[in-house]
């Protein structure tokens, strides 16, 4: 039990994907404009990685080492493509602002990376607890960055607050992409410093 | 030898079950997504071609326009028995336009668009774009108004095709394929009026909510 809570919480601090590991930041810099976009991307994966992860893992005895990509590949392709009709069905608008980055999950590293990392070696319920460690992990993750260019890049917080919470002159420049580039470069050096012990 | 044919078993197998699970998915999803883009693409399309004819709307009468529009769809029985959707636009209560849905080949799939037609002459009142899956920040700006904005009024004879191409329309300057996309789906709604004009003329007298 001990291993699997370990497996679990490794994702929430010690290998933190997009601080720690700093894969998938193609979704990271292009989505995290807002919180609710955030959140939404950060859920969608989680799905996505969780459900591979499991898969790949129950699977992993039966996918000759060959072609296991291709085979991890398309399974992964089909969690995303399920995620993608159950947003456009359900909800529609989240679905319409992270637009392209839905589909491309399938491309996204962390998740390729656990599959052929860690659910290829591993049973079914340690992968389920790496999944969704690091799942939660990168979704957090992108809430503190939406979070931050949200607030001090528009002002508003619109998941929580209807008006504008952030009384100074918001700073545009947050909201663009380099301003994604920068904030991520700030909170990256915070995380090196605080994890040096 | 027994190692090939444990791979393509193994992903012949996953493959076959991943389309199979994906195919009933899309069974149980498509009519909401497809409400969806109706709702929120399609709808708000029709209704900015309101505010062409009428003028800007304040939003709470938008928003009536935009649910009046949700049940007042309009069909017309098409040769090959399959039906086409059509809004009718409003200016002072009276049908004053039809707005039509037409489709061009764009840079990533099929990009929508909502062409309005005056009644009357069959002109453009304007265009407005509902779905698309274009490049973000290149192709996507054919939704500005910049580019829309130059269908509003156009005689329903004009070429429909960008300048580069013999036509009247202003491409957006790096985006040549969604601009060529949203002219050739202009041109091919406007032939379906004017082909069509007949029967949708009569669908409009036929009162509301008859959806058959």
């Amino acid at each position: 039990m001990t291993t699997l809570t370990r497996e679990f919480t490794k994702g929430l601090w010690d290998e933190i994907p997009i601080f720690r590991i700093v894969l998938g930041l193609c979704p990271t810099l292009a989505v995290t404009t807002s919180l609710e976009n955030g959140l939404g991307m950060g859920l969608a994966a989680t799905f996505v990685l969780v459900c591979s992860n499991g898969l790949v893992s129950a699977l992993r005895k039966l996918i000759p080492a060959d072609v296991r990509v291709a085979c991890y590949i398309v399974i992964i392709a089909t969690f995303v493509v399920c995620v993608e009709m159950i947003m456009k069905a359900y909800f529609f608008t989240l679905s319409e602002s992270l637009g392209i980055f839905i589909p491309l999950i399938v491309v996204n590293c962390i998740i390729l990376g656990r599959a052929e990392a860690f659910a290829k070696k591993n049973g079914v319920l340690a992968s389920l607890a790496d999944g969704l460690g690091m799942g939660l992990g990168f979704t957090l993750a992108l809430c503190v960055l939406g979070s931050i260019r949200e607030l001090l890049g528009a002002g508003t917080l619109g998941l929580f607050f209807g008006e504008r919470v952030f009384l100074a002159e918001p700073f545009a420049f947050l909201q663009q992409a380099p301003g994604a580039f920068v904030t991520l470069g700030l909170l990256l050096g915070l995380m090196n410093v605080v994890g040096k012990k | 030898m027994k190692t090939y044919i444990q791979m393509i078993v193994v992903l012949t197998l996953i493959a076959l079950i991943s389309g199979l699970a994906l195919g009933g998915l899309y069974e149980m999803t498509h009519e909401l997504a497809e409400n969806n883009i109706l709702k929120f693409k399609k709808i708000p399309a029709v209704a900015d071609l309101y505010e062409i004819a009428n003028g800007k709307l304040p939003p709470a009468e938008r928003e009536t326009i935009e649910e009046g529009l949700l049940i007042d769809k309009r069909y017309i029985e098409l040769e090959d028995n399959s039906q086409a959707l059509f809004f009718i636009v409003r200016k002072d209560g009276e049908p004053y336009a039809v707005a039509i849905e037409d489709y061009g080949q764009g840079f990533g799939g099929d990009l929508g668009v909502m062409v309005g037609f005056v009644i009357e002459t069959g002109d453009l009142v304007g265009i407005g774009i509902t779905t698309m899956s274009e490049t973000p920040g290149v192709g996507t700006r054919v939704r500005n108004k910049a580019f829309t904005d130059q269908f509003q009024g156009a005689s329903a004879s004009s070429v429909f095709k960008v300048k580069k191409d013999g036509g009247v329309v202003d491409a957006v300057s790096g985006a040549t394929i969604s601009s060529r996309a949203v002219s050739l789906a202009t041109e091919k709604a406007r032939d379906f009026y004017a082909e069509h004009r007949e029967s949708i003329l009569k669908a409009i007298d036929q009162p509301s909510g008859d959806e058959s």
